[in-house]
């Protein structure tokens, strides 16, 4: 069987497992926080996988994921606060407008060839913030009154409104990261790797790099459009200062730095990780640390892990594997409180640790232990260049 | 490779740092009360002489848990800061006198950031996963909303405190603490206008500051197809004239254009719908191109930063409770404010006295005990139908009434605010007035 | 007409203030190729100390002056020593002094909590009085600061065109090694410079604190404002820096006596958009994400 057959029946049993979560939960008499929770992780699996697919793979930097998200808010919350909408017809227009709105901004963006990084990176920046006033200034959109979701009627099929959003989300976000899966493995993905590595050297090979990248952002705005529709319903009144802050340009950022920008699974694991951590640093109390830690993460990532812990993972399963299992054991044991996802997060923060050992220590280690040499492949040619030349 | 090895180092330290930091805090339980300051614990009573003489026994049994966000950190955080300190009292209290149903209470308080999703969120993991017994509502009006609508859909009573859009709240338990009425924007205004008009000397012309912000904009306007009023018709509706009318974004920080404006229409009153320290940004931005209108009125100001603002010495404001009589007149009333200046003290909030906020979230602790013990029981649908038959016995705001029709609404309780000699004294109604104190206002300055 | 007016003046006694806000930021990402986000921090963290200064010691915010620029400066460059350390790009820098920028605001926050702010009237007299000139108010807090903006822009100015080290500064700026060939040592030069432009930020955040009650989520709030100017002014172009900052604060200002306050941000950001796509001078080609 090849790859992309096992990768796909990989999401299939993903999604079956994940979908029957919530009867799971109630034959269990499991708190139904967890559904909350996972069904939180999902979002934010979706926002930051769909941020990546533009700037992991094409390399365009962008602060923008917050105009996208806002985009899909308001396109639902008025569509269906103001006028009346189903909320199901509501939601593809979400993605379809952010959508739209991401390839009119390629159109200007992407036409002028001088535009480098920073700047594009600046623009995006600045269009949420456009995004932003364009909210508060008319009242058709919101106009500082604030828009109310609570009381949305969803269709009966869905279950109660947890299940709902669960299923929703899990839709969702497994349609996100399929796609991010199908444009890595593909021609796409290679030419969008390669535009990455160098534009002006993609463009002479041949690869239609405006359509690519006109692409790439297409899905990044579509997807998060989509998402942010949705969550529309979890932020009940919807008002400008909650929707286009520096919550999930930031997130999204962290996420799929700390996962990996070069491989799909980057964010997932990214987005796993962060929303973990962060639930439980909020559920002890500790929402101010946990700011200053994020803060930290940052710097720390930017400096230390290039590839992101996903790829340090599946270089070094074993240790991963050992350590993950190892350490929820342990915790399982020893633990007081029984909270599944507090075991779950310290097994996460040990493995993440373990994963921040750099390469250069821990080839040392292997190397003295008699294991194979090498750090996995090589990322790019630039890579080897620049890490030779240090 | 020097480059390295000091890369390498400065990450392990930066690491080290980081474990160190997350380690700080004690994260084994989920069920930490997160207050820092000094008495955490709140399931001994202390030793501290109490006024009361009857009921002296210690709590005893299992803690009741009463979960709760707030926001204490992000931009409301100021006033989440308020809310913080008064529940700490109130709980030390209230297990120092015998606690609820004979138990120990337990405040689990989280933060929701300031973002009504993480509010959302934290009273979903309170209710369903750390299974606290009853809950108390967040501050700042999206939370609310955000939370109330998980509060509903658990049936959990839900007390909460200055929440501004009263129209939209349709919970049959939800019980405000603000008696600000389901129809402030109509009754709020109409209680300034009519003090205006009781100097004898009213405004001929009238300006308008809004701040873009939801709870202002129903002040000011009211609700498009779903309450008329609002302060600017109810304004034109007396005579006056309508001079200025400005909405301004809520993260404003260049104030002089505004106050150009202000001073070219030179209102013989100025209403600024406002919040926090908008008043006094803009109080300050009028002097320094030397003007001053006759007479000022701020809708939500954060109190004390007003104080100390030049200029606004005559605005006024709108409140449900201030230290002085005759809201004093209750020795109760002071015993337990002297506990909250001491507590706001403590937590370094430079505006000790209590005034709104704080009564308004004292009001909402009252309301979620007298539920319990009224009810006898911490069976939700019991405590919803006690309150509702019965009211509530409130140490600041009196005896309040939860009106199903009004959306379990009162009346409006508010009264008018003045800055005279440096200090907030209530001028209006002339019942509730300070001693010696009445409504400075005349339109010639 | 006297609103205008007065609209105008405002929006170029404001400009002062961006400029001096935008300057840290426009040296150290056009001569040092960082873009240092961290800068807003710096202004916010400025201004609580110039406030607490205030408070403990009663020492006027103006005089405060003489205390938090070699602070800042000395911060600048030690931030500089730690950029060489571990060797960033640009696209590394953003990240870096973003996670930066979130660690200060949050630490400013569990310091002085988030209540709002502000220097007593006392020792503050600065914020409310003006100066009168044909009809128009000259407010003094503004005045001083824009004072200051100009003879810093036109300071530094002159600095890096007809000093040695300017010259340094300039050589470093374009081509590393060949300076180093000339005998400049592009981290000394680094280091001054970073330590220049933060204490730069301190000073904005000085006038900030005289100015206006100041809250740790001020500093988001400067992002739109900041970028457009150092966007339109140039990299590393001071005077340019200087004339953006009046740009940005006439158009917005008169954006709002003109359509009301509400059209000022949008404005703002359209000028930062426009500047972005038409007027990026001065910049590296793309690079990609490492």
């Amino acid at each position: 069987m090849n790859r992309r057959r096992r990768t796909l029946l990989g999401f299939a049993a993903v999604a079956v497992i994940l979908g029957f979560f919530p009867a799971v939960q109630e034959a269990l008499d499991l708190p139904t926080f967890y559904v909350i929770f996972l069904f939180t992780t999902l979002f934010w699996v979706a926002q930051a996988s769909s941020w990546n697919i533009l700037t992991g793979f094409a390399g365009y930097f962008s602060f923008g994921q917050g105009a996208w998200y806002g985009i899909g808010v308001y396109a639902v919350s008025v569509l269906v606060g103001k006028h009346g909408w189903p909320f199901m017809a509501a939601l593809p227009m979400a993605g379809l407008l952010a959508g739209v709105a991401g390839l009119l901004l390629g159109m200007v963006v992407f036409r002028l060839r001088r535009l480098s990084g920073e700047i594009f990176a600046l623009t995006t920046l600045a269009i949420a913030f456009v995004l932003a006033a364009l909210a508060r200034l008319l009242p058709a959109i919101d106009g500082g009154t604030g828009i109310f979701m609570t009381g949305t009627p969803l269709p009966e099929f869905l279950g109660d409104f947890t299940t709902a959003m669960y299923l929703l989300t899990l839709v969702f976000s497994l349609l996100t990261v399929m796609a991010a899966y199908l444009i890595q493995d593909s021609r796409l993905g290679w030419g969008l790797f390669a535009i990455r590595d160098d534009e002006q050297v993609a463009d002479g090979l041949g690869v239609p790099v405006f359509r690519y990248k006109m692409t790439a952002l297409g899905a990044n705005a579509f997807f998060a459009g989509l998402m942010g529709g949705l969550w529309s319903l979890r932020l009940g009144f919807v008002t400008v200062d909650d929707v286009f802050n520096i919550r999930v340009p930031l997130f999204v950022i962290l996420m799929s730095v700390l996962g990996g920008m070069r491989h799909w699974m980057g964010p997932v694991v990214g987005a796993v990780i962060i929303t973990t951590i962060s639930d439980r640093l909020n559920s002890a109390g500790l929402a101010d640390v946990s700011q200053i830690i994020i803060g930290a993460l940052l710097v720390i990532l930017a400096l230390a892990v290039r590839e992101g812990v996903y790829l340090r993972m599946r270089d070094r399963w074993v240790t991963t594997a050992a350590v993950f299992f190892g350490a929820l054991a342990l915790v399982t044991l020893f633990d007081i409180n029984g909270s599944l996802i507090s075991d779950f997060a310290y097994a996460m923060v040990a493995t993440t640790l373990a994963m921040l050992v750099p390469s250069g220590v821990w080839e040392r280690m292997r190397a003295n232990r008699g294991g194979t040499g090498g750090d996995g492949p090589p990322e790019t040619l630039a890579d080897d260049l620049t890490e030779a030349n240090t | 490779m020097r480059t390295q090895r000091r890369r390498r180092y400065l990450v392990v330290i930066l690491v080290l740092a980081l474990i160190a930091a997350a380690c700080g805090g004690d994260d084994t339980t989920d069920t930490t009360d997160t207050t820092a300051p000094a008495d955490t614990e709140t399931t001994v009573p202390s030793d501290t002489e109490t006024t009361e003489p009857e009921e002296m026994e210690e709590p005893s049994g299992e803690p009741i848990r009463i979960g709760g966000t707030l926001a204490l950190t992000g931009f409301l955080a100021a006033t989440g800061a308020i809310h913080q300190a008064v529940g700490e009292v109130f709980v030390e209290r209230l297990n120092e006198q015998g606690g609820l149903l004979g138990r120990p209470v337990e405040w689990v308080l989280l933060d929701d950031e300031s973002a009504p999703d993480q509010s959302a969120a934290a009273y979903e993991r309170l209710i369903t996963e750390d299974e606290v017994d009853l809950v108390i509502g967040p501050y700042g009006t999206g939370n609310i909303t955000s939370a109330m609508a998980v509060a509903e859909r658990y049936g959990y009573v839900f007390p909460h405190h200055t929440a501004s859009l009263t129209y939209a709240y349709n919970y049959a338990c939800h019980f405000s603490s603000w008696s600000t009425g389901l129809h402030p924007n109509i009754t709020n205004p109409n209680l300034i206008y009519d003090a205006l008009e009781s100097t004898g000397t009213p405004p001929e012309t009238i300006g308008f500051v809004v701040n873009e912000f939801p709870g202002t904009m129903f002040i000011a306007y009211g609700q498009d197809g779903t309450d008329e009023g609002g302060a600017v018709s109810l304004a034109e509706d007396r005579g006056w004239d309508v001079v200025l009318d400005l909405t301004f974004p809520t993260a404003t920080s260049d104030w002089a254009p505004i106050a150009a404006q202000i001073r070219d229409a030179d209102p013989d009153f100025l209403y600024i719908a406002g919040l926090g320290v908008n008043a006094s940004n803009i109080i300050t931005a009028m002097q320094a191109i030397d003007y001053s209108p006759a007479g000022m009125f701020s809708q939500w100001p954060a109190p004390g930063p007003l104080l100390q603002t030049e200029g606004a010495d005559g605005i006024m404001s709108v409140t449900i409770f201030e230290e002085h009589p005759p809201f004093t007149d209750n020795p109760d009333a002071v015993e337990v404010s002297g506990l909250i200046n001491d507590a706001l003290a403590d937590a370094g909030i430079p505006y000790t006295k209590v005034e709104t906020q704080a009564a308004a979230s004292w009001t909402a602790w009252e309301y979620l005990t007298q539920a319990a013990e009224g009810a006898g029981s911490l069976d939700q649908q019991a405590m919803c139908d006690w309150l509702l038959e019965n009211g509530a016995d409130t140490l600041f705001q009196g005896h309040i009434e939860f009106r199903p029709d009004e959306q379990n609404y009162f009346e409006d309780l508010s009264k008018l605010k003045q800055v005279q000699d440096g200090d907030w004294w209530v001028v209006y109604p002339e019942e509730f007035a300070a001693p010696d104190r009445s409504l400075i206002y005349s339109p010639d300055e | 007409m006297d609103l205008i007016s007065q609209g105008v003046v405002s929006g170029v006694l404001f400009g002062g203030l961006y400029a001096l806000m935008s300057l840290g930021l426009s040296l150290s990402w056009g001569a040092l190729k960082i873009i240092n986000l961290a800068h807003f921090s710096f202004i916010l963290l400025s201004a609580y100390i110039v406030y607490q200064l205030s408070v403990s010691y009663q020492i006027d915010p103006l005089l405060a002056m003489v205390v938090v620029v070699p602070i800042f400066f000395v911060i600048g460059a030690l931030m500089q020593m730690f950029f060489h350390a571990v060797d960033v790009d640009e696209f590394k820098s953003l990240i870096i002094t973003f996670g930066i920028f979130i660690i200060l605001q949050s630490l400013i926050q569990t310091v002085w909590s988030a209540d709002f702010r502000r220097i007593g009237i006392e020792l503050n007299p600065y914020a409310t009085q003006s100066i009168s000139f044909g009809g128009v108010a000259f407010p003094v807090s503004q005045l001083i600061a824009f004072v200051a903006a100009v003879l810093i822009a036109v300071g530094m100015s002159l600095l890096l065109s007809r000093t040695y080290f300017g010259k340094a500064v300039r050589a470093v700026a374009q081509d590393r090694s060949m300076a180093r060939a000339y005998g400049v040592d592009p981290r000394r030069v680094a280091v001054i410079l970073s330590g220049l432009a933060t204490s730069f930020s301190a000073l904005a955040g000085l006038f900030v604190a005289v100015g206006q009650s100041i809250f740790p989520g001020l500093a988001v709030g400067w992002f739109g404002i900041v970028f457009s100017v150092v966007i339109l002014g140039g990299l590393g172009n001071t005077l340019g820096t200087l004339t953006a900052g009046v740009v940005v604060g006439v158009a917005a200002n008169t954006a709002s006596v003109t359509w009301g306050p509400l059209s000022a941000p949008l404005v703002t950001f359209l000028i930062l958009i426009a500047a972005l796509l038409f007027r990026p001078e001065g910049l590296l080609t793309r690079r990609s994400v490492a």
